[in-house]
């Protein structure tokens, strides 16, 4: 059903702050980024000269731009991967809760609530190499901890922070997808001989997959996007390049490197990943399958 | 053989309900039973009892001799039939008839057999590569029968499974389904609140009130001697009427003015009740009493006549009588009837038994 407005003007009143909000802290700086990738700008910002694709060009012929796209895969799907595991087990638990279940559920959902960056900072402190709790535990057990030097450490870190802060968010998905199996569907596969386990991978699972593929895509696109503050607090993308991930890529090489051009090239690109990952969506929600 | 027995069965849900305080119940192999009763009284709670679905708290089911109480359903070989179906959405109505199969480790080849026979009884085989979400609600219900059925097992267990279908579909499933499992041989426990289908489908029925059998025996047994009031109201359709009465010396006192004649060593109260079917239109010399018309309703084949009993003390009483063919009485105006004394029921009004 639609509800339609008497007046033409209306609707669009009711809209003025979102798109305001829209126009000027999204389009306005992707159409600057847009334009300043055709641009090559001195150091000092006090000339700037067109230089048609070659911005895009160096990017797509500079190796470093592939390892970071590469790093950049294994941190996302890392991310996504450990994140909805985590969450789906702890949702599967809390399913099965019946007292204290909003305490248990409203403690899962807080981490969500704290800033990347301070989630990054929390996970900083905890692996310090020198104070950190973490970092010291893992001493005693034989391990050198120190992802100062390590590159595989640090993007272990890196991932742990922003896993942590998604997983809340994932867990309320799965639990509420959970919540709406019909136990009857539960109760006829135990009468077919199916065990816990099986119960949950041959129904249960299969069930959520709309819910699955709908956080899969949301995860993705939170680890390609939105974790800049946790990198930024944690490792700042070292050491050397091994935790460069595109978004903190382009604020390295704008900001720290001062290569507005390359940077604003970067933009464009990581742009254009967002509109195809929110097509994919999209397209893939609305052809979602309706289970009755 | 007996098949399935169920000794002092009740059931306590954790949260301190008693849902089921004691049940009796012994099923023959091949047997129909039918529980049947009100909303609330705990028909699927005893299903699902002997499913597995719920904990037993207390006496002992067994089911072939073996006790199964602390059994997981699926030791039980049982199959059930959901109210809702309960069929798996995101598989064929193949593989969704294959699961419980595949589950056991039945051999691929085997288990297409099994399931083509059994699409072939029901009709479904060129629905087997469609997912329940592309099914009417009838072939749905059939589906559900057949994952029932391929599995064969000792026990078939129905929990209202046609109160989804409309009312012309009902009828004909119910039919089916008596076909199905006279031919299967298959003990059946089939829960339904609806009393026509309870009266045709069983060989035996339970009326269960507030988790107690109030009876058990053949349809035409409940029909004929109900135990209790609440089964003569249950069984049979319009109800039996029931009247609160004394029973005197001179027979069953329904007012100060209109006593039934019956020799009967009880005395006190009791309600008197008979079946609508078995008043009688007479005359007035005959007559055992007369009721003011009040409604009729006309179904064709039958006439439905509701009316009151009166007396000179003023006191009313609705009865029913139900008459074969048209008839059109007035409005108001008065119909003479008898109570032929062969169908009388009585039942002390304390203890509710039959007298
Ligand atoms: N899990 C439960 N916990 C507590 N009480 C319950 C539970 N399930 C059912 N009951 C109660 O037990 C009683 C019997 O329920 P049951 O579902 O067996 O009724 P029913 O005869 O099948 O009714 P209907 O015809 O409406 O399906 C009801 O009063 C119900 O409220
Ligand atoms: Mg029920």
């Amino acid at each position: 059903m639609t509800v339609t407005f008497p007046q033409k003007g209306l609707p669009w009143l009711l809209l003025l702050p979102q798109l305001l909000v829209t126009a000027v802290f999204f389009l306005w700086p992707a159409e600057q980024a847009l334009e300043q990738a055709f641009y090559q700008e001195d150091a000092f910002g006090l000339s700037r000269e067109f230089v048609g694709l070659d911005n895009f060009l160096d990017l797509f012929t500079d190796p470093l731009y592939y390892q970071s796209m590469l790093t950049t895969l294994v941190f996302s799907f890392s991310v996504a991967i450990f994140g909805m595991s985590i969450a789906l087990l702890l949702a599967v638990m809390a399913d099965r809760v019946i007292r204290g279940k909003l305490t248990y559920q409203t403690l899962l959902i807080w981490p969500y609530a704290v800033a990347p960056a301070l989630a990054g900072v929390l996970w900083w402190i905890l692996f310090d190499p020198s104070m950190g709790p973490i970092a010291l535990w893992l001493e005693s057990m034989g391990l050198d901890w120190d992802h100062y030097l390590n590159g595989g450490q640090a993007m272990i870190l890196v991932v742990i922070a922003a896993t942590w802060k998604q997983i809340s968010y994932n867990f309320l998905f799965f639990l509420a997808g959970l919540q709406a199996v019909p136990r009857s569907l539960i109760e006829a596969a135990a009468i077919d001989g199916a065990g816990p386990f099986k119960r949950f991978w041959t129904i249960v699972f299969p069930l959520l997959s709309p819910t699955t593929f709908f956080l899969l895509v949301i995860n993705l696109v939170y680890a390609f996007f939105d974790t800049f503050g946790v990198i930024d607090a944690t490792t700042k993308g070292g050491p050397g390049q091994s935790t460069n991930i595109l978004v903190y890529k382009v604020f390295e090489d704008g900001f720290v490197g001062l290569d507005l051009g390359s940077s604003a090239a970067q933009s464009v690109v990581l742009m254009a990943i967002v509109g195809v990952m929110t097509v994919i969506q999209f397209r893939f929600i609305e052809r979602k399958v309706q289970y009755s | 053989m007996t098949d399935v027995i169920l000794e002092n069965v009740g059931k306590t849900y954790p949260n301190g309900y008693h849902a089921i305080p004691s049940v009796d119940l012994s099923i023959e192999e091949g047997e129909f039973i039918v529980l049947v009763g009100p909303s609330g009284c705990g028909k699927s709670t005893l299903l699902r009892m002997v499913a597995g679905l719920e904990s037993i708290t207390q006496g002992e089911l067994r089911i072939r001799d073996e006790r199964m109480n602390d059994k997981e359903p699926a030791e039980r070989d049982i199959a059930m039939v959901f109210q809702n179906y309960a069929l798996y959405p995101h598989m064929t109505v193949y593989n969704n008839m294959a699961y419980g199969l595949k589950n056991r480790g039945v051999g691929k080849t085997d288990i297409e057999e099994k399931v083509s026979n059994v699409a072939d009884m029901l009709g479904l085989t060129e629905l087997l590569q469609r997912k329940p979400g592309q099914l009417s609600g009838g072939q749905r219900q059939r589906v559900a029968m057949g994952r029932a059925m391929v599995r064969d097992p000792k026990v078939f267990l129905f929990d209202e499974p046609l109160s989804n279908l409309d009312a012309k579909l009902r009828v004909q499933m119910r039919i089916e389904i008596r076909q199905l499992q006279r031919k299967l041989g298959t003990t059946t426990l089939y829960v339904t609140h609806d009393q026509v289908e309870a009266m045709t489908l069983a060989d035996r029925l339970v009326v269960l009130n507030k988790g107690k059998a109030e009876q058990i025996g053949t349809p035409m047994d409940l029909y004929d001697k109900p135990a209790t009031p609440f089964v003569a109201s249950f069984i049979g359709s319009p109800s039996m009427n029931l009247l609160p009465a004394n029973l005197v010396e001179q027979g069953i006192k329904l007012s100060e003015t209109l006593i039934l004649p019956l020799s009967h060593a009880h005395r006190g109260g009791v309600v008197w009740g008979i079946r609508p079917e078995h008043l009688e239109v007479s005359d007035e010399q005959n007559a055992d009493f007369a009721l003011r018309v009040q409604a009729v309703e006309s179904l064709g084949a039958e006439t439905l006549i509701h009316g009151a009993l009166e007396d000179q003390s003023g006191r009313i009483t609705s009865l029913v009588i139900r008459l074969s063919g048209p008839h059109l009485p007035e409005i108001d105006s008065l119909i003479w009837l008898i109570a032929p004394t062969k169908h009388w029921h009585v039942f002390d009004a304390i203890t509710q038994q039959r007298l």
